[in-house]
């Protein structure tokens, strides 16, 4: 396992952003309680990242694995850094994608069992350097059924990147091998993060009110 | 039905590259190193490129952006293009007073191998496709060549009883064996080549190449499968 890059740790006190010092959707506005990751810092920190990517699995083919549908913003910016870098570098390998699809959240429950959905060739990881895409850790369950699975087609490497890292007691003890943010125990919304499909137009992360929890609410399914 | 427009602001057809269009010098430009000499020469431009789509969204806020919208994105070689289209249709959204509810699925069909288009083809993915019933519908492709998969694609589509359903397509190449499927927005009508990057790819190569660019003979041989 390579050495851990290091995130930025956001603390359980931070305050976050006022939401009138941002542009907001005007509709959410009620919805949102602070700003907690701003977009730009999210870009800036998705640029260093792909830095750290290629320089731990640079010189190989890589095939760059999005856990969909979740991690579709995080791996589209990621993918652009890395590719910004590769073209204006002496070296570079080319870097295959493929998309792969979990489901495991129903509102803000952890539903507690991961299903991976089909669609991918899997077998073409053999032999790659391998970077799964996710778009936040939180039990790392999702990581635990998934990892086995990609290890199973014989590739090179594996590593994983996640734009956001809870810390919580529900942890099963998983840290990706790169990591965005390191997030306290908070639902968030905002640049790809959901709430059953609302918010995901949002560029910037914010915490959620909980008054909007049951305004945006499902029925929590029976699996 | 999908494939027509009420009103024809530049006749549909987007932006019109020629049959001869020279392209530019890839030296004018960067790309990976990893393709020297596997390409002809640059197509467009990425900048180019997500400048067309910006208007492709405004045209198509001011279409159907006065309901919810489901947007079907086409795996693999669709996800930029979807991408880029989707952050601009958010932009609008957000600095309109409207608020449009997205939601964006993704969905997989098999249809080519080498440079060959197979004409047999499957929907793989995506969730219910059920849950499309009543909705307005945006297909998101990166490319129409004959129009069969399109066509084929928009049959299978309709069995779900959407609302609407409306085309998108980064490119429509111009070819003799075009079927006349016109998606209801293009980006750029393109010659009859070959073209990979901006997520295009040829067996799975080139679609970490930001412009849209003519493959080499050396390049089509180098990844032939």
């Amino acid at each position: 396992m390579a050495n851990r890059s290091p995130s930025i740790r956001i603390g359980d006190d931070a305050p976050g952003y006022d939401l009138d010092c941002f542009s907001i959707p005007k509709n959410y506005a009620q919805d949102l309680e602070k700003v907690f990751i701003p977009h730009g810092l999210i870009m800036d920190r998705i640029e260093r990242l792909a830095r750290d990517v290629l320089q731990d699995m640079g010189g190989q083919h890589i095939v760059a694995l999005c856990v969909l549908k979740g991690a579709y913003k995080f791996f589209s910016d990621l993918l652009n850094a890395m590719e910004t870098l590769n073209r204006n570098s002496d070296q570079a390998s080319p870097i295959m994608v493929d998309f792969i699809r979990v489901s495991s959240y129903c509102n803000d429950q952890s539903t507690g069992s991961v299903r991976v959905l089909g669609g991918a060739d899997l077998s073409s990881l053999a032999g790659k350097n391998v970077l799964i895409v996710e778009d936040i850790v939180d039990t790392g369950r999702t990581m635990q059924a998934l990892l086995p699975l990609v290890e199973q087609h014989g590739p090179r490497m594996v590593r994983v990147a996640s734009l956001l890292v809870k810390r919580t007691p529900r942890s099963l003890g998983y840290t990706p091998d790169f990591s965005g943010f390191e997030i306290p125990d908070r639902y968030v919304v905002g640049y790809a993060f959901d709430y059953n499909d609302y918010f995901r137009d949002l560029s910037h992360v914010c915490t959620l009110r909980e008054t909007a929890r049951d305004k945006y609410a499902l029925a929590v399914q029976k699996l | 039905m999908a494939g027509k427009k009420e009103e024809a602001r530049d006749n549909g057809r987007g932006v019109v590259i020629s049959n001869h269009w020279p392209g530019y010098d890839l030296d004018l430009f960067t790309y990976p190193q990893h393709y020297y000499e596997d390409l002809n020469y640059v197509l467009i431009p990425h900048g180019v490129i997500v400048d067309r789509i910006e208007r492709l969204a405004k045209d198509i806020m001011n279409d159907i952006g006065y309901s919810d919208i489901m947007v079907l994105c086409v795996l693999k070689g669709g996800y930029k293009f979807c991408a880029d289209l989707v952050e601009h249709l958010k932009n609008i959204s957000r600095n309109s007073d409207t608020f449009i509810s997205m939601k964006v699925d993704f969905i997989r069909l098999k249809s080519y191998q080498n440079d060959q288009s197979m004409g047999d083809m499957q929907i793989i993915g995506g969730d219910d496709l059920s849950q499309l019933a009543g909705k307005n519908v945006l297909i998101v492709e990166d490319v129409v060549g004959t129009g069969r998969t399109m066509k084929s694609l928009l049959d299978k589509i309709e069995k779900y009883k959407p609302n609407m359903i409306k085309v998108a397509s980064l490119l429509v190449k111009r070819t003799p064996r075009n079927n006349s499927f016109r998606p209801d927005y293009t980006g750029f009508e393109i010659p009859d080549l070959f073209v990979v990057g901006y997520a295009l790819d040829y067996n799975e190569y080139f679609r970490d190449l930001n412009h849209i660019c003519v493959i080499s003979e050396q390049g089509k041989a180098k990844y032939r499968v």
